[in-house]
């Protein structure tokens, strides 16, 4: 039997990818000659990658960390010649959720609903799964734009790109603003990093964004839209340009949509490497060829925007759900959720957790039941410490406090922001000043510079945080640290200076002694900063490999082969980078 | 440290081809320059000056342009390229020792320096490329190589070298001086 009963599915996301997707495919097609291949995009469970999944007659197996070794396991099971190899089985229809938890049932995908289920660039497979049935709906039954925005309006779903702002009253403004032409914008800058929702919708179904943008310029009345992806997503480029030319082919995109008098054009700009380019007017900026520098609002974009006509900008998630909330009423998708905060929201969950990928929750979930229960909690012998929600214009949750139910309201009084969707999970060896600083780091190297609060504020803020992470800080630093956030943040000109000192004051409010014991005491009680800590070969543990010379790049350790008790580590070389640690396997090298 | 060996050498056809194909008018300034980077790895001066000669974008917009944006290079990169990330995820998991260990074994000693003393690659840091449950990950030509320690990622980069006939500075200079170390064998072999 070479498996002509069997249909196996592999997932070739960028991160299925990554793993070795393609070789697992290939590999499996030498093995299972006769069987059916199918290719998706990315379900969202990173952590499990390579996924296969192999259907036969009569039940269906998810095969998670599929490798060159338990490949030959996984196909003789299927042939038939030997038992099933549990410990790398997912999911299966008679076992049910295994490896993954309550990964998946946890779960309620709207957004997501089609991602990994099928061939992102193939039109018919979308269409199978009541894709353009939105859009066809408003078009055959003569839905007005009004009724489209009242719709929305019901749903009641904010923006999904960080502000949060209603999408049906932005849709109102451009409504009713007089242009020659309108623009409908799709944000997938996606400049968050740390986070991955808007490519896994851009390259996992590809199609049911490109009628999230349909539904909405139908609302507004514009005929040209673009779709602006961020340079790092050559396969979220690669499909949405072919979604755009099949979405042509099949006269759902050009001139008279459907037969109707609807016309609509979609162009994609890829992104040039700008964080701040996310930013709506900077966005528009970029897209009409300049340096992607935010523009003072008011006029809001929804008056005059791109090239001075009325354009909304809006988030690929948000997009993604528009086919849904047309099809199954805007009452459905506004009963998910909190009172305040509508729907679904989706995560990427990354850092130190067990279950890390792409999740889409009910708004209103706690912090702890989307990471233990779906998560899976922390993925090292360390308790988790904190998550950063939010990005560089976010902040830090302690612990303490995962009890917050997740939606806008409850996560802005804790001084993080519900964001894009970025969620990173830290476990007690992560140090919160250093995260401080990197985010600063990262906000003053993407200011564009033009208003001098957010310019000049944040490289000294970032020389604050440097002080203190190299033991050089004083109480006084601290102070200031925090007369300078509070000032950035009330006098700059766009979201970027306004939000860069959030991750500051966060750790400030619920780490001050992490700051205090880096002034007071020199000491990292997480053992990050390099400037505070040593590494000591604790020579009893020590086996003499030699493996920690080989990797020390400034060669600062020695000793004989075999002989523990000669090797020691040159402190006043030392560069303590760790790559010593990482390499010993008796884990004797002690940092502190 | 300048690498002028590297410089590429440009094709005035082609840059007219990219014109051609997408526009002259200032809203093409970033999609021409990305056409020009894919091409040379960077932006060659002598290409940018076409650009200004034959369309609508002056040289104030296009040198803004091309030194605003975070994936623009005006320098010429080494025959390979790795890619670090340097998102969250990956920082937090220890991204920094990804390029401790890469500059070792490529002999990159200048903090300032991306690009081995032989051309054989350049490193660069990049922000978050959305995998970031592999993370720490990083880039060589188009393979991407996730949950890194510092040492695997030298191991990848070894057995990229040995496929590319590379040589490894770093790597190499290591190898020169155990058998410096050693200089008893040495003779004995000899
Ligand atoms: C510095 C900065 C970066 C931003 N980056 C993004 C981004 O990468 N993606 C996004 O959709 N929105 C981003 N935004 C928010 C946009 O300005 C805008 O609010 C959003 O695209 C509107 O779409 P939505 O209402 O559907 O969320 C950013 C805002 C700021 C201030
Ligand atoms: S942080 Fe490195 S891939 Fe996202």
């Amino acid at each position: 039997m070479s498996g002509a009963n069997l249909t196996v599915t592999v997932g070739e996301g960028t991160c299925g990818i990554a793993a070795g997707a393609k070789d697992i495919a290939t590999q499996l097609k030498k093995r299972l000659p006769d069987a059916t291949f199918r290719t998706v995009g990315c379900v969202g469970m990173c952590h499990q990658e390579v996924l296969v999944e192999i259907e036969d007659d009569s039940a269906s197996y998810l095969w998670g960390k599929v490798d060159k070794k338990n490949i030959i396991k996984i196909v003789k099971f299927h042939k038939g010649e030997a038992p099933a190899p549990e410990e790398f089985l997912v999911r299966s229809t008679e076992k049910g959720d295994l490896a993954g938890g309550q990964y998946l049932s946890r779960q309620t995908r709207i957004a997501l609903r089609n991602v990994g289920q099928l061939n992102a660039t193939n039109i018919e497979q979308y269409k199978e799964r009541d894709g353009y049935k939105a859009i066809s709906k408003i078009l055959s039954d003569g839905l007005t734009p009004e009724d489209v925005i009242e719709e929305v309006k019901v749903a009641n779903i904010r923006g999904r790109g960080g502000a949060g702002f209603p999408a049906a009253t932005k849709w109102a403004f451009a409504r009713g603003a007089e242009g020659e032409v309108k623009y409908l914008v799709c944000n997938g800058d996606e400049g968050d990093p740390g986070a991955f929702m808007d490519r896994s919708l851009l390259e996992g179904d590809p199609h049911n964004v490109l009628e999230g943008m349909l539904i909405a310029a139908y609302a507004i009345g514009a005929s040209k839209g673009y779709a602006y992806i961020r340079a790092e997503y050559p396969l979220a480029v690669e499909h949405f340009g072919k979604a755009i030319e099949d979405a042509k082919a099949a006269g759902l995109l050009g001139d008279n949509i459907l037969g109707s008098d609807f016309s609509f054009d979609i162009k994609i700009k890829q992104g040039a490497g700008a964080f701040v380019c996310g930013e709506e007017t900077a966005l528009l900026a970029s897209i009409e060829g300049e340096r992607g520098m935010p523009r003072i609002r008011p006029p809001f974009p929804a008056i005059k925007g791109l090239f001075g006509m009325p354009t909304i900008i809006q988030n690929v998630e948000t997009l993604s759900n528009m086919p849904w909330i047309i099809l199954n009423g805007g009452e459905a998708y506004a009963n998910i959720g909190t009172e305040t905060s509508n729907g679904t929201k989706v995560f990427a969950l990354a850092g130190a957790i067990a279950r890390g990928g792409l999740v889409e929750v009910p708004m209103g979930m706690t912090i702890r039941e989307l990471l233990e229960d779906i998560g899976g909690g922390s993925s090292t012998k360390y308790p988790l410490k904190a998550v950063q929600l939010g990005g560089p214009s976010g902040g830090c949750i302690p612990a303490s406090m995962f009890d917050t139910p997740i939606d806008y309201e409850s996560i802005n009084a804790t001084g993080a922001i519900m964001g894009s969707g970025g969620l990173v999970v830290m476990d007690e060896k992560s140090c919160m000043v250093d995260i401080a600083k990197y985010f600063l780091e990262f906000t003053q190297l993407e200011s564009c510079g033009k208003c001098t609060s957010c310019r000049v504020g944040t490289v000294r803020m970032r020389e604050i945080l440097t002080r203190i992470c190299d033991g050089e800080g004083t109480m006084e630093d601290i102070d200031n640290l925090e007369t300078l956030a509070e000032q950035i943040k009330s006098s700059s000109l766009c979201g970027l200076g306004q939000t860069a000192p959030n991750p500051v004051l966060t750790t400030l409010k619920y780490f001050r002694d992490e700051y205090i014991a880096h002034v007071k005491e020199q000491k990292c009680p997480a053992a990050v900063c390099k400037g505070l800590i040593t590494h000591t070969i604790i020579q009893k543990d020590c086996t003499g490999c030699t493996l920690c010379k080989k990797y020390c790049p400034v060669d600062c350790i020695e000793g004989e082969l075999k002989k523990p008790e000669t090797w020691v580590i040159d402190q006043e070389v030392c560069i303590n980078c760790g790559m010593c640690v990482e390499v010993c396997a008796p884990d004797c090298i002690l940092v502190a | 440290m300048s690498h002028e060996s590297l410089e590429a050498t440009v094709d005035p056809a082609k840059v007219d081809a990219w014109i051609a194909e997408l526009g002259s008018e200032p809203s093409a300034a970033v999609p021409l320059l990305q056409a020009i980077q894919t091409e040379y790895g960077y932006l060659p001066r002598p290409a940018m000056e076409m650009v200004i000669k034959n369309t609508q974008i002056n040289a104030s917009q296009l040198f803004g342009v091309a030194t605003f944006y975070a994936q623009f290079r005006m320098n010429p990169v080494g025959r390979n390229m790795i890619k670090v990330c340097h998102g969250t995820a990956c920082h937090v998991q220890g991204a920094d020792r990804i390029n401790t260990s890469l500059n070792h074994a490529l002999g990159i000693t200048d903090e300032e320096e991306d690009t081995a003393p032989n051309g054989s690659y350049t490193v660069e840091d990049v922000a978050c490329i959305g995998c970031c449950s592999l993370a720490p990950l990083m880039i060589i030509g188009d393979q991407t190589f996730g949950n890194l320690k510092g040492s695997d990622a030298q191991r990848h980069l070894k057995k990229h070298a040995r496929e590319h006939n590379e040589v490894l500075p770093g790597h190499a200079e290591q190898e020169k001086q155990k058998k410096k170390n050693k200089p008893g064998q040495q003779t004995a072999k000899a």
